[in-house]
C-alpha cells in the first residue's frame, strides 16, 4: 500500500491535529506544560514492525492496548519508554518511587492516562473523518517490544498494515518518549485512506468556496 | 442538605479526581467501581445524581444508564468520557444522559455542569 503524497499529507496533518488534543489531555492530567516533538509518520507491515520500533524504545515498555471497531477498526496501542512512563505516573501521583518499578497502584494510573491519550488522538480521526469509533476497555502490559510484536501478529493469518506515529514529550524537564501505532487489516485501511480522500476534497471545496 | 453523587468509574484514578472535585463543593460522593455495584448502590443509596464512565470492565456505560431508567425513569445520570467525538456525544444524548463531560476533568466545568442539574437546568 503506497500513500499518495496528498494522502500522506493529510494524514501527517491529521495526526499533527490529534497529537495536538492529545498533548493538550496530557498537560491537563499532569497540570503542566507539554512540550511536543512534531510526530513523525511511517507505515509498516504488522509483520514487519520490530525493527522500525527497537530502535527507538529498546528494553521494556509500557504500553496500553484499546481494540477500536467502526468503520476503521483495528488495533490503538500507546508505547512509552520505562523510565518515562515512570515519571507519568510520578506527575500524576505526586509520588516519587524508590525502585522506579511501576507498582500495581501506578499500573493503574498508567492504563487510565492511555485510555485518555488514545481517545483524544482517536476521537480526532472520528470527528474530522466523520467516522464513529467505539473503544474497548485498555489493558496495560508491561514487555519488550519484541514480545509486544509477536503477541500482535499472533496466529493473525491476514496482512495488517501498522501506522507507526513517534514523538517525544517533554513533561517538567523530563522526557517521555511515546509511540502510538494503530494496526488495521486491509479493510480498515482501505476505508481510512478513502475517508482521507473525502476528507482532502471537503478542505478543498472549502478554499474554493469558503 | 447536600445532595449525594454516585462516581461510577473503574479507574480509580478518575474516582479519585471527581471525588476530590465534587467534595470541594460539598457534595457528598459515593463511589462504585462497576455498573452491577452502580446498580446495586442506587438501589441503596438513591443518589440525586449518577456521574458514569461510558467504558469500564463488565458492564458498558450505556448499558447501565438504561438499567438505570429502568429502576428509575427519573435517574439523573452524567455521562463521563475520554472519548472526544461528536457522535459519542449524540449517543450519551440519545440514550438518556443530561450531560457529557469528558476525560480529563475540568473542575469548574464538572461543578458547573452538576450544579445546573441538580438546579433542575437540565439540558445537554
Amino acid at each position: 500500500m503506497v500513500l499518495t503524497e496528498r494522502q500522506n499529507d493529510a494524514l501527517t496533518e491529521l495526526i499533527n491535529i490529534a497529537f495536538a488534543r492529545t498533548g493538550a489531555a496530557l498537560s491537563e492530567l499532569t497540570g503542566h506544560r507539554v512540550l511536543l516533538d512534531s510526530p513523525s509518520v511511517a507505515l509498516h507491515l504488522a509483520s514487519e514492525l520490530d525493527n522500525s520500533l527497537s530502535r527507538f524504545v529498546p528494553g521494556e515498555v509500557a504500553w496500553i492496548h484499546q481494540v477500536f471497531h467502526g468503520p476503521v477498526a483495528g488495533d490503538a496501542l500507546l508505547l512509552l519508554n520505562y523510565e518515562g512512563a515512570v515519571h507519568l505516573t510520578e506527575l500524576l501521583t505526586d509520588e516519587s518511587s524508590d525502585n522506579s518499578r511501576l507498582d500495581e497502584s501506578a499500573r493503574e494510573v498508567l492504563t487510565e492516562v492511555g485510555n485518555i491519550l488514545l481517545n483524544a488522538c482517536l476521537g480526532v480521526f472520528g470527528n474530522v473523518l466523520h467516522v464513529h469509533v467505539g473503544f474497548s476497555v485498555p489493558r496495560l502490559r508491561l514487555d519488550t517490544i519484541q514480545d509486544l510484536i509477536a503477541w500482535l501478529n499472533r496466529s493473525r493469518g491476514e496482512l495488517r498494515y501498522a501506522l507507526v506515529i513517534f514523538t517525544r514529550f517533554q513533561i517538567k524537564d523530563s522526557q517521555v518518549n511515546g509511540y502510538l501505532v494503530l494496526v488495521l487489516n486491509m479493510d480498515s485501511f482501505d476505508r481510512l485512506v478513502k475517508e482521507i480522500d473525502e476528507w482532502i476534497e471537503e478542505n478543498e471545496r472549502k478554499t474554493i468556496n469558503p | 442538605m447536600s445532595h449525594k453523587i454516585m462516581v461510577v468509574d473503574d479507574s480509580a484514578m478518575s474516582r479519585r479526581s471527581l471525588k476530590r472535585i465534587l467534595e470541594s463543593s460539598n457534595y457528598e460522593v459515593i463511589e462504585a467501581d462497576d455498573g452491577m455495584a452502580a446498580l446495586e448502590k442506587y438501589f441503596l443509596e438513591k443518589p440525586d445524581l449518577v456521574m458514569l464512565d461510558m467504558l469500564m470492565k463488565g458492564m458498558y456505560g450505556l448499558d447501565v444508564l438504561t438499567k438505570l431508567r429502568e429502576i428509575d425513569k427519573n435517574a439523573r445520570v452524567v455521562i463521563v468520557s475520554a472519548d472526544i467525538q461528536n457522535s459519542t456525544r449524540e449517543m450519551a444524548k440519545e440514550a438518556g444522559a443530561l450531560d457529557f463531560i469528558n476525560k480529563p476533568f475540568a473542575a469548574e466545568s464538572v461543578l458547573n455542569i452538576v450544579t445546573g442539574i441538580l438546579s433542575e437546568e437540565n439540558t445537554i
